[in-house]
């Protein structure tokens, strides 16, 4: 298996285009074309069109994608369907391979980087797309500070300064950084301009009007005026999210003809889409993606579960799997697919090590021993059987069997064993033996050891993970307390390093060195395991508290990973998850399941959806499944 | 009486800056802010956002700044008109909410005669009828319709018809004409599917209209002058409706005005656990996620709602009620 995710590996396209295929293209177009309205669609093509693998089947043209969102803040339900980027991610996440771009070479020490554009690639609106609209995203965009206060890690030398981006020729643009930039293609095949931030190509000949440096200021001071903004920053933030604004051109399949802010949110077929499928078909197969807004995600469940979307996999809650599966067999309207999380875990539980409210019962929880006699008391199969409906299996926060970075089984189930003895005897020896009439443990001044596992119920069924584990921790003499939260206060108590315990879920192990990995404690917002261990490195250790030597450790290994070469990466992230979970700074209960936005709804005539797919928020998935070869059977 | 609605209409300024500022804390009351609600929601959809675009978005949106200059700032552009921005849509608030009106006011005002269609007959039927089968029948599913919460009948009824007769009930139209642009048939259509929300938001007041318009009714009917009427050999229909239900009417149409700003947040649960497009569930995100300005542009044309609608409610009793205009 080629090397995953962290590695720089570019995977040439599986197939290859029919000998002298010649191209075709959607019913819709080839009337525009005629009309005049249209170039011929070998002019809209650049010379070497990207080649899509099919799924299943070569698709038939057409058809209307029906899906649901829940409105401008879910924009990130467009990102994963389109997933915009020069380089994305392989439908199995192990390989990153050319989508908007031709092709990207390393230099031997990996700190040039050369990215060559497709000739004869053009936007949504039929200009070219060419290497000055990755300059224009790099002087006037990435460089300018009032667009970008603070230059985002990927881009970004130890020393603070910008890598240096050259053209070299209209397809050709070269990346330099002053370290070996081993992650660089995982970084690039995020960079598509999701989380309201900025693509690293941008349409310039488009933006370039609403931009200082080249159109009047008092102009643009006027616009944004107008339409109720206070700078021109907002305004072309405003007119450069496709979301927000379908003017602005896409490289993308489908380009959006009315706002995410309108009730039903549409996108219809790039003509100018720069991919193919292996006969010479123009894709995408479907004509127009309809997302219609739910203000409430159960109402949008109930029309997935009457089969109203056609596929539908983002906000599809677990817990309305067995009505799925019962409706797939009585109604056959659909079927349900699931694609598991990618790696880690599903709930986890942070423990709070720099837990200062209660420095008695703080400093226990920061005894390793302590969580590890937490971790032998759960009931792990319980909770997989009664929460997560009997899929997935028990398991740490580490990366998946089929990832590259897993530290091996013996890691993987490290202290899931259900070991209640074990436990008791953990505890005992901690100095936690002496018990109150309740059977409650007594702290050394003579308090119950009381945990308070604060829950958000994000995805829906972690409450009763919670209320699972707090008898089994009860049953060993930890009180444990369930306190339900809104999300914004359970947040705002995580950042003022108020919550003493919380469930959320590890599903950043595939990445630890890039994005907002959880393994990295001077990451935010991060789980609850160390609040002050970042301000700890945020202050250069002068507040906050200093993590332990095993923490120290990982953050050491994140350093160098990051400029490491793919081998010595792959056994420094071995090593990493090692670590983590010998030492349980967080507690892993069950993973893999299709938590996630991981249970896929598709109806019968919705094809070319994969039966196994890489599941992750960097993978950009249902966008990995590569969507412009989905098609409806005729 | 002109002079009295001068007066009230005097204090409005007043009243609307008070709120305001009520308004304003009790938005910025819970923890967090908009981009706080943000992080949330992305992590709880599986994506994430850096530190540094944090701070970004948090300078951009001036969410840095003190309560009191965020208010005072609100305040200046009120003045001017100007609701401000949508945090999460990056749309004029004025827009967001003028987009949803229309509809809003609509299936309100179509609940609201629904309401008093059914509610005014349903009680002079019961009290002219007393203790007749059709009242205890009518008795029963007054007191159902008041106890069921609204929003339960929505759930249940959106179940039923998708597992009994396999219709989707959520929604205003059906999908091929949300987006679509007004025609006749998309009004057919909205008639189609209006009827239902706008009996599940109403049989709570219909029941509980109906009761009342039973019990007053059931008081004026035994009054002298009733007697007098009829032994004078008054008609009895004639009668019943000309004098003892104009009576009876009077509390019910002193609660016409709270109809006004019911109008608009009734609907809040009803309308989004049945995906309606209006106002309700646009206020509902807007608070959940902590777009201030827009929860704050919506909840003050609530309050203004409010206070215009009780002097309606005055104004009507005095018109509808003699003894009112002469004791003024």
């Amino acid at each position: 298996m080629a090397l995953a995710a962290g590695a720089a590996v570019l995977t040439a396209p599986e197939v290859a285009l029919a000998q002298g295929a010649k191209y075709k293209e959607a019913p819709a177009l080839a009337d525009q074309v005629k009309g005049g309205k249209l170039p011929p669609v070998e002019a809209r093509l650049p010379e070497k069109p990207l080649v899509v693998p099919v799924a299943e089947k070569v698709g038939d043209y057409g058809g209307v994608w029906r899906r649901a969102f829940l409105g401008p803040a879910d924009a990130n339900n467009y990102v994963r369907v389109v997933y915009d980027a020069l380089f994305r991610f392989s439908p199995d996440g192990a390989k990153i391979e050319p989508k908007i771009a031709e092709s990207a070479e390393p230099s031997a020490d990996y700190k040039t980087w050369t990215i060559k554009l497709r000739k004869g690639a053009k936007w949504s609106d039929g200009q070219p797309f060419t290497a000055n609209d990755i300059l224009f995203w790099y002087k006037d965009v990435l460089l300018n500070k009032e667009l970008t206060p603070t230059l985002p890690g990927w881009i970004r030398n130890a020393d603070g300064t910008p890598a240096k981006v050259e053209k070299v020729d209209d397809q050709t643009v070269r990346f330099t950084y002053a370290a070996p930039a081993t992650l660089f293609l995982t970084a690039v095949a995020n960079q598509d301009g999701a989380d309201r931030t900025f693509a690293m190509f941008l349409p310039a000949h488009y933006l370039k009007k609403f931009h200082p440096a080249y159109a009047d200021k008092a102009e643009i001071d006027k616009m944004a005026h107008a339409a109720g903004f206070k700078a021109w920053t907002e305004l072309f933030a405003n007119k450069n999210a496709p979301p927000e604004n379908p003017e602005r051109p896409t490289m993308a399949a489908w380009a959006p003809t009315s706002r995410a802010s309108d009730p039903v949110f549409t996108l219809r077929r790039n003509p100018y889409y720069v991919g193919v499928d292996k006969d010479g078909n123009q894709l995408p197969y479907i004509d127009e993606v309809r997302f219609t807004y739910f203000a409430d995600a159960q109402a949008l469940n109930l029309q997935a579960i009457a089969g109203n979307f056609d596929m539908q996999e983002r906000h599809v809650n677990m817990t309305n799997y067995p009505v799925l599966k019962e409706q797939e067999k009585s109604a056959k309207k659909y079927r349900v697919i699931t694609w598991p999380t990618f790696g880690g875990a599903d709930a986890v539980i942070a423990i709070n090590q720099t837990y200062t409210a209660d420095p008695v019962m703080g400093k226990v929880m920061a005894n390793v021993d302590f969580r590890k006699a937490l971790s032998l008391a759960i009931n792990r199969d319980q909770i997989k059987e009664s929460v997560f409906l009997g899929l997935g299996e028990p398991r740490q926060g580490v990366p998946a069997p089929w990832h590259p970075y897993y530290p091996g089984d013996e890691w993987a189930k490290k202290y899931t064993e259900f070991k209640r003895d074990e436990a008791n005897k953990l505890l005992d020896g901690i100095g936690l033996d002496k018990k109150d009439a309740n059977g409650i443990r007594l702290l050394p001044n003579g308090k119950p050891a009381t945990i308070e596992i604060s829950v958000v119920p994000a995805f829906g069924a972690w409450p009763d993970v919670a209320l699972l584990v707090s008898k089994d921790w009860d049953a060993v003499g930890i009180k444990t307390i369930v306190q339900i939260r809104e999300r914004a206060l359970h947040f705002t108590m995580r950042d003022n390093n108020e919550l003493m315990a919380e469930i959320w879920n590890e599903d950043t192990s595939a990445f630890p060195y890039t994005g907002n990995a959880k393994v990295d404690p001077r990451n935010t917002p991060i789980l609850t395991m160390g609040p002050l261990w970042l301000r700890w490195y945020a202050t250069g250790g002068k507040e906050g508290a200093e993590p332990p030597p095993a923490m120290k450790r990982i953050v050491e290994i994140v350093d160098k990973a990051r400029t490491a070469p793919p081998d010595e990466q792959v056994k420094l992230s071995q090593e990493l998850y090692r670590i983590w979970a010998e030492n349980l700074f967080e507690i892993g209960t069950i993973g893999l399941t299709p938590m996630v936005q991981g249970v896929v709804v598709a109806t019968n005539k919705f094809q070319n959806v994969p039966k196994t797919l890489g599941n992750d928020w960097p993978l950009r998935s249902p966008g990995n499944a590569r969507t412009e070869q989905f098609y409806f059977a005729k | 009486m002109t002079r009295y609605i001068l007066q009230r209409l005097a204090l409005l300024p007043l009243l609307m800056v008070i709120y305001s500022f009520v308004i304003f804390a009790i938005i910025q009351a819970p923890p967090g802010d908009f981009l706080t609600a943000y992080v949330a929601t992305l992590s709880s959809s599986g994506s994430s956002i850096s530190a540094e675009q944090i701070a970004a978005l948090r300078s951009q949106y001036g969410l840095d700044q003190p309560f009191i200059v965020q208010y005072f700032l609100w305040l200046k552009h009120l003045f001017h008109g100007d609701f401000g921005l949508s945090l999460e849509y990056q749309r004029p608030n004025a827009e967001l909410i003028g987009e949803q009106l229309g509809l809003t006011i609509a299936l309100a005002l179509f609940s609201f005669v629904l309401t008093w269609v059914i509610a005014v007959p349903a009680g002079i039927y019961s009290a002219t009828h007393p203790r007749s089968w059709a009242d205890h029948a009518l008795t029963v599913i007054n007191y159902v319709g008041v106890a069921t919460p609204n929003f339960m009948l929505a759930l249940i009824l959106m179940w039923v018809a998708f597992a009994y007769f396999d219709i989707s009930v959520t929604g205003l139209y059906s999908p091929e004409y949300v987006d679509a642009p007004w025609s006749l048939a998309k009004f057919w259509d909205l008639l189609a599917h209006i009827w239902l929300p706008a009996l599940v938001l109403g049989i709570a007041g219909t029941a509980r209209l109906s009761r009342i318009m039973r019990a007053n009714l059931l008081d004026e009917l035994n009054k002298p002058y009733v007697v007098t009427a009829r032994a004078k050999g008054m008609r009895e229909w004639q009668l019943v409706l000309r004098y003892p239900v104009r009576l009876a009417l009077n509390p019910l149409v002193s609660t016409i005005g709270w109809y006004l700003p019911l109008l608009f947040s009734g609907s809040l649960i009803v309308a989004t656990v049945m995906n309606l497009p209006n106002i309700g569930p646009l206020l509902l995100r807007a608070l959940v996620n902590q777009d201030m300005y827009l929860a704050g542009g919506i909840l003050l044309i609530y309050s203004f709602l409010t206070i215009v609608g009780t002097l309606l409610s005055d104004v009507a009793l005095a018109l509808i009620d003699p003894r009112i205009r002469v004791e003024k």
